[in-house]
């Protein structure tokens, strides 16, 4: 079998299926771990709530609307400023927060009457906002308080606001993955459907699974609007509650985080015939494809090409220029959820690194399939990892740089493995061309930071270098580098600005006429 | 009444200045050594609690979850404590002591967890752990009541309690810190030493600054152990720095074992440092050294070159832990500024019969407000709608946009600072933490002129 048993875990053998090592030839269908199965409590595993991925992960990146989870604070403070989900109207999802503050007596006779308070006060503070999530919590679910029946009392008194609920308490699922489906389902159920847009183009989207982390979306965004493509709802970063209601009036769902967000996209296929298109905005060869894809569904390749060509040309020898010092280092792609799959071929492809190994927190079994199929032979897979696994494994494996969240980071760090954070990033964006050198760029920086290089030296024991005031990446990077890559004068080191997206702030994008201005209605 | 303590008005709360109870009680849970709490609750609970100490720290700390999913909220999910502390100590061999921390769910079902410990005292841990000596210490941390400093309070309480043992040899002078940070501890520690008192220090954070080795796995944590948890009940004397986070605990051992006893003041700027002094010595016999007085003579220089100069009349919001909180106004009082507007993240009855509260409402010459169950719109509300004019804000990293946005300089202090360096390794308490305090507020508002043209030259000669 090729099941992997950690000495950790021995000692809890139902462990055993959630890992496996990728073995020579091996068939997937026997070295698949188990996924999305409930945890096993006191492991110390890496998994979130159900609250979280509904509030955290998909609701709060909507940028034009309140977002007032109720319950006591903290859920609401802890789950606040711990990511970075920007929007280009001055980031009012970030700065702000609303919790109903619910307390004991609340708890004792019932928290509705608070909740209807709470709605009315938020609207007070914030006259321009007309649109307001509430997030049920733990608290506000088994005390039983109908936020529906509150919000649409709301909403007939202040016709002018729209209310969205979404019933994701913390325990609703064995992760945050519960969460994320909870809220795609009550998100169609609930809202899609309520506003007719204005379409302005024949090609119309939704971009859906995306939440523009330090700015992804708004790099797609500009790569869809330079082909002429109406992006008529972003699900959900950077995305309008407006916007969202009128999904139904697009002709195709561009799907990115197929874990969290394929579940709107499956139902707005299934009740309004909308197709499905999974892209990736990761990787050249991916980011390319997926261009093309798009392109050739609304017949418009030329317009795909000409950017691939374009930004292949401006970003690729900066790409070549990390891949050639990256090759056969060692990484472990340890990340939430999607990534694992969208990048364990690409950076293995494009940046030449190994992975040696992939973790998926709340991914589910489709997830697991995608990303061991995509990564290297002997691999080691692992689902809910916890964290003497993943010591374990990183001193067994002896990687040169993890990718993962902040906080299993930080254990990485004291294991003298140099971490770059994936969820929120190091120096994002990340989609795009330039965003993929962005990370080759963070990965370089990781691996030959020359202060990790000075981690290892035992000052008691080791021999100390007195001759050397200094060390430069380069100098580590680039002493076994074939003479040719050294000297070459196409490839070079990045060369865009601290901030990515300035440039795209006052771009103006080509006006394609509209042909079929009826087929759009 | 120039100075007013009032209840914010609205109902909810928007940009909270405090989370709730079960953080506090991880929090004191990591001080321990040989010690991994689990939280009984959604994994959220703990997953974003130890977000919150690595943003601080930038380190991680070890804290387990019961793992709630919906199947225990409805049929009851006691069963889970049962297997996540028989998994936890399976496979942490050192663990010795076990928090087990409720949240609002498992408050709300009811799960008995106090009956669920003496059922794993009897059972699990007497057949499958027999010879390893296993503490299981429920802490009943409900997240709809109090806030994470009263989580803390709570859970030092019940740590105390559980261990704390009279006849102890040790005799040694129990310092009970409340929320501090490294820089704090190493600080407190650094006056002991010079008064030649052997302290106890609940809990000793120190080593939360871990450092990053050539070898092996060097993972933050506290450094009190069981012994020394066992020790407070044997003290000569208990001084509880932070009547909010450690008042219950000093009360008890004062009742149970007739420890002298003072509680508070947090030793916040020069005057509570020596008030802080002067109760150890009272408590001990010991006398305080020249040393000191070099050391605070120091300090009040240095104060001096920035105080009457620069910092009086500055007007300063100061939002945090109620110690916190009110020992900066005491020392910004001293600096000659005007602290107007205090915030308290949660609604203590206690406030208005805090001795301190009451002496800055019958002496202040201006107008202050202190309010309770305050949140940070609050602030920003005061200052874009209300006339509310300051020079400087000090507080944790969570209003970092409300300063931003108001364009008002904000001087990072208290739990948590993510958006800074290093500052958990620097001091706010003792002259040292003074000194600092006072340069930091002073080096904010130097920035803060240079940046926005406000007299800029002022500095071309100082």
């Amino acid at each position: 079998m090729p099941y992997h048993e950690f000495e950790c875990s021995k000692c809890i053998p139902e462990r055993i299926k959630h890992a496996v090592d990728k073995g020579k030839d091996e068939n997937l269908s026997d070295a698949l771990p188990l996924g999305y199965l409930n945890t096993i409590p006191g492991t110390l595993s890496e998994r979130g709530c159900a609250y979280c991925g509904a509030k955290h992960v998909i609701g709060t990146p909507m940028k034009d609307v309140i977002h007032l989870s109720h319950g006591p604070i903290g859920c609401t403070y802890d789950t606040w400023q711990t990511k970075r989900y920007i929007s280009d109207n001055d980031n009012f999802q970030i700065k702000y927060t609303f919790a109903s503050d619910m307390k004991e007596k609340h708890i004792v006779f019932g928290a509705e009457k608070v909740l209807k308070n709470n709605i009315l006060e938020a609207f007070k503070a914030f006259p321009k906002i007309k649109r307001m999530t509430i997030y049920q919590t733990c608290a506000s679910a088994l005390i039983g308080d109908d936020i529906k029946a509150i919000s649409q009392e709301v909403m007939d008194e202040m016709p002018d606001v729209d209310i969205f609920v979404c019933n994701s308490p913390g325990f609703a699922g064995p992760s945050q993955s519960g969460g994320h489906h909870k809220i795609n389902i009550a998100w169609v159920n609930d809202k899609v459907g309520q506003v007719e847009p204005t379409i302005t183009s024949d090609f119309v989207i939704n971009y859906v699974g995306e939440y523009n982390i330090q700015g992804d979306q708004q790099i797609m965004q500009d790569y869809f609007k330079r082909m002429g493509i109406q992006i008529l709802s972003t699900f959900t970063g950077n995305g309008s509650y407006d916007d969202l209601r009128a999904m139904h009036r697009a002709k195709l769902n561009v799907l990115e985080c197929a874990r969290s967000a394929e579940y709107i996209c499956d139902e707005l296929r299934k009740r309004y015939g909308i197709p499905r298109m999974d892209i990736d905005g990761f990787g050249f060869k991916s980011l390319s494809g997926s261009l093309r894809k798009i392109g050739l569904f609304f017949g418009i390749e030329d317009r795909a090409e000409a950017i691939i060509e374009e930004e292949t040309k401006r970003w690729k020898p900066e790409l070549d220029w990390y891949a050639a010092r990256l090759k056969g280092k060692k990484i472990c792609l340890w990340p939430g959820g999607s990534k694992l799959w969208h990048w364990a071929h690409v950076i293995h492809e494009e940046m030449g690194l190994e992975v040696v190994s992939v973790y998926t927190k709340f991914g589910h079994q489709g997830d697991m399939e995608k990303g061991v199929s995509r990564c290297e032979v002997g691999a080691l897979a692992i689902d809910d990892p916890n964290e003497l696994e993943c010591i374990e494994a990183m001193y067994k494996l002896k990687p040169d740089v993890i990718v993962t969240g902040k906080r299993p980071g930080e254990v990485a760090k004291k294991i003298r493995v140099p971490y770059v954070n994936v969820h929120a990033y190091n120096n994002g964006p990340y989609k795009g061309f330039e965003g993929w050198v962005r990370l080759a760029r963070d990965l370089y920086n990781a691996i030959y930071s020359p202060i990790h290089q000075l981690a290892f030296v035992d000052i008691s024991k080791d021999e100390i270098e007195t001759d050397k005031g200094f060390m430069t990446r380069q100098m580590f990077s680039d002493t076994q580098l074939d003479e040719s890559i050294v000297n070459s004068k196409e490839m070079h080191e990045y060369t865009g600005e601290f901030d990515s997206l300035k440039r795209l702030r006052d771009r103006e994008y080509p006006q394609y006429p509209m042909k079929g201005k009826q087929a759009a209605v | 009444m120039p100075c007013e303590l009032k209840e914010k008005e609205r109902t909810g709360v928007i940009n909270p200045i405090f989370t709730c109870q079960p953080a506090g009680a991880q929090y004191a849970s990591i001080g321990i050594k040989d010690c991994i709490g689990i939280v009984h609750g959604g994994q959220g609970c703990v997953m974003f609690v130890r977000l919150w100490f690595s943003q601080h720290y930038k380190e991680s700390f070890e804290l387990a979850s019961s793992s709630l999913h919906e199947d225990a909220a409805v049929f009851g999910g006691v069963h889970r404590v049962e297997e996540a502390v028989d998994v936890l100590l399976m496979r942490y061999p050192d663990v010795k002591i076990v928090p087990i921390i409720t949240t609002c769910s498992t408050e709300v079902i009811g799960d008995d967890v106090d009956g669920v410990v003496t059922k794993l005292n009897e059972g699990l841990l007497k057949e499958k752990y027999a010879g390893r000596e296993v503490h299981l210490i429920p802490i009943h941390t409900p997240s709809f009541k109090g806030s994470h400093v009263t989580g803390y309070d709570v859970a030092v309480e019940e740590i105390i309690k559980h261990f704390a043992k009279k006849d102890k040899a040790a005799k040694k002078l129990n310092l009970l810190t409340g929320w501090q940070n490294p820089g704090d501890v190493r600080t407190l520690k650094h006056l002991l030493t010079e008064m030649d008192v052997e302290a106890n220090v609940i809990f000793d954070i120190e080593e939360f600054d871990a450092p990053l080795m050539p070898d092996g796995n060097h993972v933050a944590h506290g450094s009190t152990t069981m012994e020394d948890l066992e020790n407070t009940g044997s003290a000569i004397g208990t001084i509880a720095l932070n009547r909010y986070e450690v008042g219950k605990a000093a009360q008890y051992l004062e009742n149970e074992f007739d420890i002298p006893t003072v509680i508070g003041p947090s030793p916040i700027g020069i005057r509570n440092t020596d008030t802080f002094l002067e109760n150890v010595k009272k408590l001990t016999g010991k006398s305080i050294p020249a040393s000191l007085v070099k050391e605070r003579g120091i300090a009040i220089d240095a104060i001096t070159d920035v105080a009457h100069m620069f910092l009086a009349d500055k007007r300063v919001a100061i939002y945090g832990h109620p110690d916190l909180v009110i020992g900066l106004a005491e020392f910004c009082l001293d600096l000659e500024m005007k602290p107007v507007l205090l915030l308290l993240g949660d609604d203590n009855t206690k406030y208005g019969e805090d001795s301190r509260i009451k002496a800055l409402q019958e002496n202040v010459d201006y107008d202050m407000e202190i309010v309770t169950n305050a949140d940070l719109w609050d602030l920003g509300d005061r200052l874009q709608n209300k006339g509310l004019k300051l020079d400087l804000i000090l507080g944790h990293s969570k209003g970092r946009f409300i300063a931003m946005d108001n364009k008002v300089p904000l001087v990072r202090v208290g739990f948590p600072v993510f958006d800074r360096a290093g500052y958990h390794r620097e001091a706010t308490v003792g002259y040292e933490g003074a000194m600092l305090l006072a340069e930091k507020m002073a080096n904010v508002w130097f920035t803060d002129m240079e940046y926005t043209q406000n007299k800029e030259w002022l500095l071309n000669m100082w």
